[in-house]
């Protein structure tokens, strides 16, 4: 055997073990990758709501969750938002995100200074324990965030 | 529209409001809200998607919230968001289903005082 189809051939094997384990990795992650229809990982959910723009932890945002719940398929939300309504500040926009479920966008509600204050209620569900996050759009553009977690003794995505 | 009509109804609170005052309006809907990952108990078929995606608060004919909802929101949904009276009028939610199921339900609006 000549020294360089040797080497050639060393590189291509170390090369291959290199790149097994990475795609058997890739491939658990897929198996483990949320499933359904609309799967969409809290990552790429935020991306697409804000678009790239910063996001910045807000105390304004007073997101009420239950700490721990009992049924996970059942879990009253409720996001306060303590911002003016008027007609050119407002609360634009108001995300209910769930941080592990399959899916984890909730609802997208569009508010307008007609609503007098920037409030939403809603029962969700969850598959497991996790963060319940709420992402506040402001008319200027801003996005502003709060999350919290939620015990789930039950979960509630079949 | 779908064959079978679907239980809503929309509700104010307080009860006893004026012009001006912020109320809550919620939204309450009979709907089984599949996500399309269940199992069907007695058949053990997977059980198709069913869910609301778009449900719309009107003010006399003028969306006043809209909303894109998924179907990680719970079985017989209920939606609450406020309104500030502007005065008489009619509250109309819109809905639609992934499915292409349509309805509406209204409501009055009467602030005393």
């Amino acid at each position: 055997m000549q020294r360089r189809s040797f080497l050639k051939g060393l590189c291509a094997a170390s090369a291959a073990a290199a790149v097994g384990p990475v795609l058997l990795s890739a491939k658990e992650e897929a198996n483990a990758a949320p499933q359904g229809p609309n799967a969409l990982s809290y990552a790429m959910a935020v991306e697409a709501i804000t678009s790239g723009k910063a996001v910045t932890e807000s105390t304004k945002i007073d997101l009420i969750v239950p700490e721990i719940a009992e049924n996970g398929a059942v879990v009253p939300v409720k996001v306060n938002v303590d911002h003016p309504m008027e007609e050119n500040n407002y609360v634009k926009a108001i995300h209910v995100l769930a941080k592990e479920n399959g899916n984890s966008r909730c609802a997208d509600v569009m508010l307008t200074p007609l609503n007098g204050k920037g409030y939403f209620a809603t029962r969700v569900k969850l598959a497991k324990t996790q963060e319940v996050v709420a992402l506040v759009e402001l008319s200027d553009g801003s996005f502003l965030s709060a999350g919290k977690s939620v015990k789930v003794t039950i979960g509630g995505c079949g | 529209m779908a064959a079978e009509k679907r239980r809503s109804m929309i509700k104010m609170k307080p009860k006893k409001y004026k012009v001006g005052d912020t109320i809550s309006v919620d939204f309450i809907i009979i709907h089984p809200m599949d996500t399309g990952m269940q199992k069907d108990k007695k058949t053990g078929n997977i059980k198709p998607a069913k869910y609301l995606d778009n449900v719309t608060f009107l003010l006399d004919g003028k969306p006043f919230t809209t909303m894109k909802v998924w179907e990680t929101v719970s079985t017989n949904p209920y939606f609450s968001v406020n309104l500030k009276v502007p005065g008489e009028g009619e509250i109309t939610v819109e809905y639609t289903d992934n499915t292409g199921e349509k309805g509406s339900k209204s409501a009055k609006l009467k602030p005393k005082g």
